[in-house]
């Protein structure tokens, strides 16, 4: 009795896992306009791109964009915090409407997720400690060094296939790091050598450890930043992109720009 | 930002952490009672399922089962993070809580089942009356070694978005650069709220103590 129970358990569960599939080919814009409500993950935890302010609202570049496009979107913005590695998933399996997090574009998630049109363009940077001894004149010369990266972001694929791959440096001298700013911290503890990250959010990190500099930066893995969408969302995507050629168009991402990384 | 905002925007946590283990902590106990006493009671089959059970939830990392649950079981039933985290802390606490209380029930003398059935109890009343409440009080030690267990592992539901302290730690860690001061502060109310609670329930096995059993 107890194994067939175990059985029709079985049974429902996936069955209730195949009407989930199935229900969610429509677009998710009628869903969002229907809801008035549209439902965005971040990880707040990215200066300047997206933090907590004092009170412990969320603040930065993404998340006034965000809050712009929802509002000529003419829905309300819920707001999800999750860490940047769940991100992608939660977009894939629906818990996410979308997700504005600094997501540069990458092969792999393009497999299981879509892009919206770029709304700006970033760099890579390396940085050390002002301890260190060594040159970096060429990006490969970092080989050469103890590397530290966020794991899951496009530094890490870049280093994982332009010198781990080809043998250049090796896996034992490359750690991945949940975050940046365990890096950061790392870098300061003369963990590792060199860090690489993205060159914005690196220049607030500098500019708060005076240890840290900035030697090397250039476009390298990342370029264009995108709102990551659901997958094979046509109608979604176009509303998306059509606001974000608006919000270009009228100055307002330049604006923010110069608000959050002063340039 | 000042010291005391600080503090108190990572304790606001707690809340979740309580409330993840509040969830976890008695389903668990619940489940994982009803298949102690099928393991111990119910015969071979149930036994061997039940083995099954606890090697499958005891080998999977809380984590592994929690992104299971959140990503893709809950595509078809819509469970939010909170509840998909302190369901599947619940899944895997229940394995180890049905082993505690496997090991309390077989530390009752089989003797006493036997004498409580020749003066007249059916074999449910023996195991309710006499097994039973003996089991429960060897079984407090190590279930509250369980529940500072599930107090910390709660913080695993950080990973799925629960804005609970150690999440909390992090983001106010990457907005001030104040990482140390932050994962201290975290550290230190993880630990009261375990201290709180292994004192509670000694004070419990106190209470409970069979008088003439030392």
């Amino acid at each position: 009795m107890k194994k067939h129970f175990l059985l029709v358990a079985a049974l429902v569960l996936v069955a209730a896992m195949l009407v989930g599939c199935t229900s969610e080919k429509s677009s998710l814009l009628d869903k969002i306009q229907k809801d008035k409500k549209v439902i965005v993950g971040t990880s707040a935890d990215y200066p300047p791109y997206e933090f907590i302010d004092e009170a412990g609202n969320k603040t930065g570049f993404d998340i006034e964009l965000m809050e712009e496009i929802a509002k000529r979107m003419g829905v309300e913005l819920e707001w999800v915090d999750m860490p940047f590695d769940s991100l992608v998933a939660a977009v894939n399996s629906g818990k996410l409407d979308m997700s504005i997090s600094c997501f540069n574009y990458d092969e792999e998630r393009d497999k299981t997720v879509d892009f919206s049109e770029a709304y700006y363009t970033t760099e890579d940077a390396f940085v050390v400690n002002s301890t260190f001894t060594g040159t970096i004149v060429n990006p490969e010369d970092v080989a050469n060094y103890k590397v530290g990266v966020q794991s899951g972001t496009v530094q890490d694929s870049w280093l994982t296939d332009n010198l781990v791959t080809p043998g250049l440096l090796p896996e034992a001298n490359l750690s991945r790091y949940e975050r940046v700013d365990q890096a950061a911290l790392d870098l300061a503890n003369n963990r590792i050598e060199v860090l690489m990250a993205d060159y914005v959010p690196v220049q607030a990190l500098v500019a708060q450890n005076p240890d840290l500099q900035v030697v090397f930066h250039a476009e390298l893995s990342t370029g264009p930043i995108n709102i990551v969408l659901p997958d094979g969302d046509a109608e979604l995507k176009a509303e998306v992109d059509r606001i974000i050629k608006e919000l270009q168009a009228e100055g307002f991402i330049d604006q923010l720009a110069v608000k959050y990384f002063s340039e | 930002m000042n010291f005391g905002q600080f503090i108190s925007y990572i304790a606001s946590g707690t809340v979740y952490t309580v409330g993840v283990t509040l969830v976890a902590l008695p389903s668990g106990l619940l489940i994982g009672t009803i298949l102690a006493l099928l393991y111990v009671y119910g015969g071979k089959t149930a036994a061997r399922l039940m083995n099954l059970y606890s090697t499958i939830f005891r080998g999977v990392p809380p984590i592994v089962l929690l992104f299971i649950l959140f990503f893709a079981v809950s595509k078809g039933i819509n469970l939010s993070a909170f509840w998909a985290g302190s369901f599947s802390l619940g899944i895997v606490s229940s394995a180890y809580q049905m082993e505690i209380v496997r090991g309390a029930l077989l530390s009752v003398s089989g003797d006493q089942l036997m004498a409580a059935r020749a003066i007249g109890l059916s074999r449910l009343q023996a195991i309710r009356y006499v097994v039973l409440p003996q089991a429960i009080r060897l079984a407090i030690p190590p279930w509250s070694n369980e529940a500072a267990i599930i107090i910390k592992d709660s913080s695993l539901v950080y990973a799925l978005g629960v804005p609970e302290i150690l999440r909390r730690a992090q983001l106010i860690g990457a907005s001030s650069q104040k990482y140390l001061l932050a994962y201290l502060s975290a550290a230190v109310i993880y630990f009261l709220l375990v201290f709180a609670t292994s004192h509670l329930l000694s004070l419990l096995e106190k209470r409970l103590a069979i008088p003439s059993n030392p």
